[in-house]
Formats: C-alpha cells, structure tokens, sequence
C-alpha cells in the first residue's frame, strides 16, 4: 500500500472542511492509542511479576493458548487496506475488554494483594473500550461501514471463564496471553491510525 | 500437625467447570506444547501443602502420534531446573517427581511447577501452594470515634507469615441477642484493621471477634467484649495557640477550643500538653490538665522555640466511669520565649563590647588564674583577650592620666595637672 492511499482521501465539496477536523479526530485518536500502548506495556510487566518466575525470564514461551473470539494481528494485516485494518482494529478491541475482566477476576483470587495491578487491568478494559469507540467514530467518518466479523463477547468472555476455571497455571498463561493480546492490538491499532496522518509511515 | 482447626483438604479441590462444549474445555484444559502435537498433564494440580512436607507428582504425556515418550522431559519449579535425579521415568510416557522438605510458597500466586518437553517447550504447569495455617489472631483494640462508629486493629499470629493468602474477617455482635456480622471496610487503619461506620447500639455489651481463614486451615481469636461507650475518642482540640506571658522569658501560655463533636454529651475531659525545643525530639509531657482549655508552660529556656501539641480524653461520657481513649494529637503549634537581658549563672559569655586589640604575653600566673576560673566561678568565658584588653585600656587611661598631670612617659612629672592617684 502506498503512502498516497494510506493518507486521506480528499473528499468533495463542502466536505473538504472537514478534513481539518477529521485529522484532528485521528490524530488524536493516534495520540490516544499511543499513551495506551505504553499503558500496555506496563501491564504486561506487572502481570509476568506477580505470577512468578518462569514468566518474567527471557525466553519463556508458553504455549500460546486459543483465546476464543480473538487472535493476534495476521502476518497479512499489513498488507490490507487501511479501512479494512481499522476494521479488525475496533473488532479486536471491542473483543478484548470482557477477555480483561476474566483475567481480572482469577487475578483477585490469585493476587488479591495486588491492587495496582487489578486496577490496570480494569482501566485496560475500560480505555480499550474507549479506543475501539473512537477508531469506530474515525471509521464513520471517512465513510468506512463496518463489515467485519466480530467476536461475541459473551461466548469469548465464557471461554476464557472457562480456561481460568481448569488450574491456575493454565490461567496464568491465559493471562499472559490476554494481556499479550491487548499490547499487540493496541501497537497495531496505533500503527494503522499513523498511516492515515499526513506525513505517516508508508 | 498444625495449630487451628483443619479447613479444606491439602490437596486443593478444583472448582466444577462451568457448562461448556466438552472441545473447548479439553482444548483450554492443558496447555499444548510450543511445537507438535503433545500435551500433557501434570498431577496433582495446584496442591495445597504444609511447609517441611514432600510431594510426590507425575508428568504424563499424550499426543498425536501416540506413544509420546517420557524420555527427555524434565521439571523447573519457578523458572529454576530441577536436579535429574528429583525424577524418574514411570513409564513411557510418565516421568515423576519427588520432592523433600518444601519451603513456603515464594509468591502468592502459587509455586509454578513446569513439566518440559526435550526442546525446552512447555508441556504442562501446575501450581505449588506450600505454607501453613494461620495462628490465633490476638490483642484486639477497639476505639468509637464520637461514638459514631467502631474500629478495631488486631495482630495476626505468627506475625502473619503463613506464606498463603491468609483472609482476615472481624465479626461483631450484640452480647445477648442478634445475629453474626461481618465488617466490610477493611484496611482503615493498617493492615489488620477494619471499620465499622454505623449501626451500632450504646448501653449495650458488643462481642468482638476475627477469624482467619486460608488454604490450610482457619483460626480464631479470643472474645472481646466491649460497651461503645467505653472505647470513646475524639478529634484533637482545634484552634491551639501558643503565646508570650509578657516578657516573661521562661513561660508561655498554651489555649485550645474543647473538641465540638462531643459537647453535647455531656462528658468530662481531660487534657495532655506536650512540648518540646526545636531541635529535639525529647517531648516533655504535662499530665494533669483537667477539664481546661488553658495552661501556662513555666520554666522553660529563654530566646527558644517551642513546639506544642494538645490531645483530650473524653471520659465520662453518660456517666461512664471508664477513661476513654486519647485523641491524636493536634497539629504542632510553634513559639518562642523572650530573650534573656542578663547573663544568667553559668550562661552570658563575658564578651568585650569593642574590638581593641590586645597585646601582651602569655603570663604563667594569669593562665593559672583562669584555670581555676573556670573550674569554680561561673564567669567562665574569661579569657586572654579579655585581660589584654584590660591592659590596653588601663595604659591608654594611664597616658591620658599622665598628660592631664603633666607626668612625662618617664614617669616625671610635667607641667599639666590632674588629680593625683
């Protein structure tokens, strides 16, 4: 894909004024993409803390376990239109925060004197929440109807119940995995908004 | 065997799955390995043990192509590899794992036990929870502020190192009727402490109690009984100054504002001041200050800055005859004493008012004087300066006294007059 189809498309008439606040929209919502990101991040590092070596080593590669309703960004979605990128964008977020609030809940039971990290994890749910609206909202506004397969929350959010529910290792690996999840969504997420702003990345 | 009473079975129970699609449960149920087809299983999963005690465990591998052999699997307990000699191969597709006099869990989350493929990929993983039940909790103290609520602080046995999440629960009732409470708002006042913020009767005797709960067992304190009218505190008094009495330089008089919350109640109280100089922290207390709201601080250092604090006990309250409970003290209040005008014994360094210069040699006699000077006189600043300056200023008056007279340097007189020594 070139820069020139990534940036954005001049619209007609009186739609050209709203350029100007389209890239306002998604610049800011790039910004926002990029606080979380770092926020992920954080998580990620908290999380591998509190559950014990060997999760924090380097190196350490636990099975990557299915998580139902959600996968991690395809090799090829680089490679697709940034309509349709955005796309599995906000379908992945709006999948992650039922999958933050079951690792939340194990992680109560697990680590119940770890408030900071069961406090990021129900921020994490909310601020993806908040990203996918608003890559949602940037979507409409370059004209991009939303066609893309979505996860069910409920039966994804059920599957990961069920994952925590067969040993705590295994929930732990889970974890690691949502929260993996989340980081590479949010990366990617940030990534796809930047091809769109004058100036981007090809 | 431990203390406290035995709870849930050492080797934990899981919990019953939800219902869910028998593939799902068996695809998230153990984890597949990195690469290939294998899975396996480690047992028991997430035991609960004693410290000091062993566990014996078994890895059992089950994959496609069938036949995946135990040979080459190996143990790492919290990322670390253990010694082979901890396994053996039970069978082709079983290694087992015996290990010996467990220390307490490292972290909360349980002791990660990993059964490892050849290649170093994870096969399957399962939890260690090794610590001990929890003691007695004691030394329950209770304290009603205003008589509005109750909090109650308590040390956990053992110091509360059980290695386990050890849950903490206070329970109250009322002595002769009523149903168990639980109280809620944990963490108020520390660690072990919780809040109870309404709901509760005067006049009448509470049981108080906390029970202490984890995954090998459960404890129970002793029975602390108490009237709320008994455990009464209140706010430190407000609006504490401090001031000079006049020039007074070794006093300072301290007023305060009884606390309001507890005027109504038609209670006695009593005081305590405590004070201290600026730089120390040596707190000198006064104790009998009772039902004042003023007091005056006596024989204290002149030109010294003084901090204050206040704090009242309510006792009293509907005619209890119990002492209350302190308040906390109020914020410091600061003043200082006058400067003293004279030197005092002991104190006021004999300093020349000018700055002559002195001159003169070290003199035997006059270094003895002043030895003995300081060891029985309380003048004890004199000094070598001091005597030369002296001496300066005797021959300057003694050369104006010679002129005035007309007395040449010499020692013969000259032509000018003056009174004759």
């Amino acid at each position: 894909m070139t820069q020139r189809e990534g940036s954005l498309a001049p619209q007609a008439d009186s739609s050209v004024s709203l350029l100007p606040h389209l890239e306002a929209k998604i610049r800011q919502t790039h910004s926002l993409a990029h606080l979380l990101t770092k926020y992920a991040e954080q998580l990620l590092q908290e999380y591998v803390q509190l559950q014990g070596d060997p999760f924090g080593l380097p190196g350490f590669s636990p099975p990557r376990l299915p998580v139902a309703g959600l996968s991690a960004p395809a090799p090829s979605h680089a490679g697709l239109p940034v309509h349709e990128r955005l796309r599995l964008d906000a379908a992945a977020l709006a999948a992650l925060p039922p999958l933050l609030d079951v690792v939340r809940r194990r992680q109560a039971e697990l680590n119940p004197r770890a408030p900071r990290l069961l406090r990021r994890l129900e921020d994490a749910a909310r601020q993806a929440r908040a990203l996918g609206a608003a890559v949602e909202a940037v979507l409409a506004a370059l004209g991009a109807v939303n066609r893309g397969p979505r996860a069910e929350p409920p039966a994804a959010a059920a599957a990961a119940a069920a994952a925590a529910a067969s040993g705590v290792f295994p929930a732990k690996v889970l974890g690691l995995r949502v929260c993996g999840l989340y980081r590479e969504w949010l990366s990617r997420t940030e990534g796809d908004l930047g091809q769109l702003l004058p100036g981007g990345p090809a | 065997m431990p203390a406290g009473r035995r709870g849930p079975a050492a080797q934990s129970a899981r919990r019953p799955p939800p219902l869910l699609p028998l593939l799902l449960l068996c695809v998230l149920g153990a984890p597949r390995a990195g690469s290939g087809a294998h899975t396996a299983v480690i047992s028991p999963q997430d035991p609960t043990l004693l410290i000091g005690s062993s566990l014996q465990a078994t890895c059992s591998v089950h994959g496609d192509p069938p036949g995946a052999t135990a040979e080459g699997l190996y143990w790492t307990l919290n990322g670390r590899r253990l010694p082979p000699e901890l396994s053996r191969v039970l069978n082709t597709s079983t290694l087992a794992l015996a290990l010996a006099n467990l220390n307490g869990s490292r972290q909360q989350s349980g002791d990660n036990l990993v059964c490892h493929a050849r290649d170093g990929s994870i096969l399957a993983g399962s939890c260690l929870y090794v610590g001990l039940p929890p003691e007695k909790p004691f030394n329950i103290s209770c304290w009603s502020k205003n008589m509005k609520d109750l909090t109650c602080r308590w040390t956990p046995g053992a110091h509360g190192e059980t290695f386990l999440h050890t849950n903490y629960s206070l329970k109250y009732k009322l002595r002769w009727y009523g149903q168990d409470n639980t109280c809620e708002e944990y963490h108020t006042v520390g660690p072990h402490s919780c809040h109870i913020p309404k709901d509760l009767a005067l006049f009448t005797p509470y049981e108080i109690w906390v029970e202490a709960t984890n995954r090998l067992g459960s404890a129970r304190s002793d029975v602390l009984t108490l009237d709320i009218l008994d455990v009464v505190t209140t706010d430190p008094p407000p609006d504490v100054h401090v001031s000079r009495v006049g020039g007074l330089e070794d006093q300072l008089s301290v007023r305060w504002v009884s606390p309001p919350a507890l005027k109504d109640f038609l209670f006695q109280a009593k005081y305590q001041i405590r004070y201290r100089v600026e730089d120390s922290v040596d707190w000198k207390v006064v104790d009998d200050v009772s039902n004042q709201t003023s007091c005056r601080l006596a024989g204290l250092k002149p030109g010294t800055v003084y901090f204050v604090q206040v704090r009242c006990n309510p006792f009293g309250i509907y005619g209890s005859k119990k002492a209350g409970i302190w308040s906390e003290w109020s914020h410091p209040t600061a003043a200082s004493t006058p400067r003293s005008e004279r030197p005092g014994p002991g104190g006021g360094a004999c300093e020349p008012r000018g700055g002559e210069p002195s001159s003169g040699p070290v003199r035997r006699e006059l270094k003895q004087f002043l030895g003995w000077l300081k060891k029985h006189a309380y003048c004890s600043n004199l000094s070598f300066r001091l005597y030369d300056q002296w001496r300066a200023w005797m021959q300057k008056s003694h050369k104006t006294r010679n002129q005035d007279e007309g007395i040449l340097p010499s020692g013969r007189r000259g032509t000018a007059r003056g009174p004759a020594r």
